[in-house]
């Protein structure tokens, strides 16, 4: 179905306004004294997704309430690539530079073939349909691990076709690099949502927005996972729940979270934290260097640069 | 005659809300539960209808068996198609999304009347979509493609909270004013015009500032209005009114606290169903009235 484009409450004039709050021993450095954000897109309802494309030096992001795909070549205007997208959310790349993106609202996984068509990689799960897929990344043997909450089936403009519940759990879900089998990785979760591997792929982050959370797992060789714990418990009275989350080269853990994005230690402490007006949805390192943090706002995407560089995107 | 209710579900979390008839079963919603709940009058039982409802308050059925609801956390109207899935229908009016779709009807059109005033259900998801300051019945419709459409029908509303239209689907009833505001609550009729507009309201009954209205509204077989609302907390007291056309007050009867929405059920339409604000489902049997068969 598509819309008139809906109004909003959003004022983009404020999204540029952020400053570092907190450093605590270990987070001294990450962020500029100064942040300096910009704007690579304002015209977006509902910033989602950011990858940094290495071998095409572009941002790819969503918009979810504009059911549309954008990739953005810094220097010119962003450029839509997809309408209607399911709502996308949560993309990422793939060993191939495939994108892999978390059909939302038409509860699908798909990819980006590289001759420019769409293949589904995932609609269902033991015959019922996926709530709706949130959050991907890519290891490095291929397999795609992606959060299935429910949100994509009620969110006020978010919806698609079918926003009928079927699975009596929300899932974090791996499937196989041949895209053949769909597995249960946990389902800790009552609202899982980011996902990100340590440096190394030791260790698989995912974090809650219900419970505001972040849970830390030992990842299997065969792909599964154990010794589940929690790494982080946000209790902070800010605006603002787990979404987005990504790690530095260095095992730092970064998500947003209450009052902005928020850097932890690998071992949890809260070590820094990027105070921003605005709502960031998520994030991605990119550029050359990966010290370019791309964030996706309700109402705009914007970037700043960093200290510390963050693991390269496929 | 007297309306004696009876409890013979619950209690859910929550209130109960919405509640229809679907010609063997009630159905009526535990809102906060997220499900739609099914009461088979013969043997007693209770069982799901639908979970994972997304806050949905208001059940409708049309003609041919189509069935909506009106999904507060949403800020939607939705259709429970006989497959299992859930259908979307238009969401937005002029680029503004809906305030809270709370309670609806269906035409023999197939058109969908929905009183869309904002409620303490919390909708889902951050809060982009600014609420229309307008809070009116709105009408779902087809165009010629099939696709939803919506159209604003009252302009004059402060807060319908229930709709319901007359067997010659002439007149408009609409329950309307939030007491917490300190509105006045009423009653209103409208004219119905040919092409679907309202003419201006007539005011069938008026409530004390502050007085908790009418929450549910539904048709006997003779016309009358069936209307609940009310609380202990002030006034009257929660009751069941019963309204000639005319306004005029035929029957008022007792009913259970903060009554939310009211149908008529079971063999002959002869016993009357309510909802309430402490999360159960109440009957009166042998009301005296049987209810308006569509």
């Amino acid at each position: 179905m598509t819309h008139a484009r809906p109004h909003t409450n959003h004022d983009v004039s404020k999204d540029l306004i952020a400053s570092v709050d907190l450093i605590a021993p270990g987070g001294e450095g990450i962020f500029p004294v100064k942040p300096e954000l910009s704007f690579v897109a304002k015209d977006i309802i509902f910033g989602e997704g950011p990858v940094w494309d290495k071998r095409n030096k572009v941002l790819n992001f969503v918009d979810i309430c504009g059911d549309n795909i954008w990739r953005w070549k810094p220097g010119s205007e962003a450029e839509e690539i997809l309408n209607p997208s399911d709502h996308a959310n949560g993309m990422t790349l793939d060993k191939e530079g495939r994108l892999v993106v978390c059909g939302w609202g038409g509860r699908t996984m798909f990819r980006f073939e590289k001759d420019g068509t769409l293949k589904t990689l995932a609609t269902h799960f033991e015959g019922k349909k996926l709530n709706s897929p949130n959050d991907v990344v890519v290891k490095s043997d291929g397999t795609i691990y992606f959060t299935d909450p429910p949100g994509g089936l009620f969110n006020v403009g978010h919806i698609g076709m079918d926003s009928q519940r079927y699975q009596e759990v929300q899932p974090v879900f791996r499937m196989s690099p041949d895209g053949k089998e769909l597995k249960i990785v946990t389902t800790d979760f009552v609202y899982p949502n980011g996902l990100c591997f340590s440096p190394d792929e030791k260790i698989l982050y995912i974090n809650c927005s219900r419970e505001r959370v972040i849970r830390a797992y030992d990842v299997q060789p065969d792909g599964s996972v154990k010794n589940g714990r929690v790494f982080y418990q946000y209790t902070q009275p800010e605006h603002g729940n787990p979404d987005g989350i990504k790690c530095d080269v260095d095992g730092r853990v970064w998500c947003t979270g209450p009052g902005g994005i928020v850097v932890h230690n690998p071992n949890g402490d809260l070590v820094a934290r990027l105070r921003m007006h605005g709502h960031a949805t998520n994030f991605c390192f990119g550029g050359d260097d990966w010290k370019t943090l791309f964030i996706t706002m309700v109402g705009s995407v914007t970037q700043m640069r960093v200290n510390v560089a963050g693991v390269a995107s496929w | 005659m007297t309306m004696n209710f009876e409890k013979i579900a619950g209690p859910y979390q929550g209130l109960t809300g919405g509640v229809t008839w679907d010609g063997t079963h009630v159905l009526f919603s535990a809102v906060k539960e997220e499900r739609i709940l099914r009461f088979n009058p013969k043997t007693g039982a209770t069982d799901n209808f639908r979970r994972w409802t997304g806050r949905t308050n208001g059940i409708a059925i049309g003609k041919d068996g189509a069935t909506y609801g009106a999904q507060e956390g949403g800020r939607r109207v939705i259709q429970f198609m006989a497959d299992g899935s859930t259908a979307p229908t238009a969401e937005m009016i002029d680029g503004w999304h809906h305030n809270q779709p709370t309670d609806l009807t269906v035409d023999s059109k197939g058109r969908v009347w929905f009183a869309d005033s904002r409620s303490d259900t919390l909708p889902y998801g951050p809060a982009i979509f600014p609420f229309m300051e307008i809070n009116a019945v709105m009408r779902l419709e087809r165009d010629e493609r099939r696709s939803w459409k919506v159209v604003r029908v009252t302009s004059d509303t402060k807060a319908p909270r229930a709709v319901v239209l007359s067997a010659d689907e002439k007149t408009l009833y609409v329950a309307d004013g939030d007491s917490t505001k300190n509105d006045a609550c009423t009653l209103r009729a409208y004219s119905v015009n040919a092409e679907g507009s309202v003419g201006p309201a007539r005011v069938l009954h008026t409530f004390a500032l502050g007085e908790r209205g009418f929450e549910g509204l539904c048709l006997d077989s003779g016309g009358n209005i069936v209307a609940c609302g009310g609380s202990k907390q002030k006034g009257v007291g929660p009751q069941v009114v019963v309204f000639a056309p005319s306004g005029a007050v035929i029957e008022s009867h007792a009913a259970p606290d903060l009554p939310m929405r009211c149908a008529f059920g079971d063999e002959g339409l002869g016993s009357l169903y309510l909802t309430s604000g402490d999360g159960n489902l109440y009957r009166a049997k042998n009301t005296g009235h049987s209810g308006l068969k569509r």
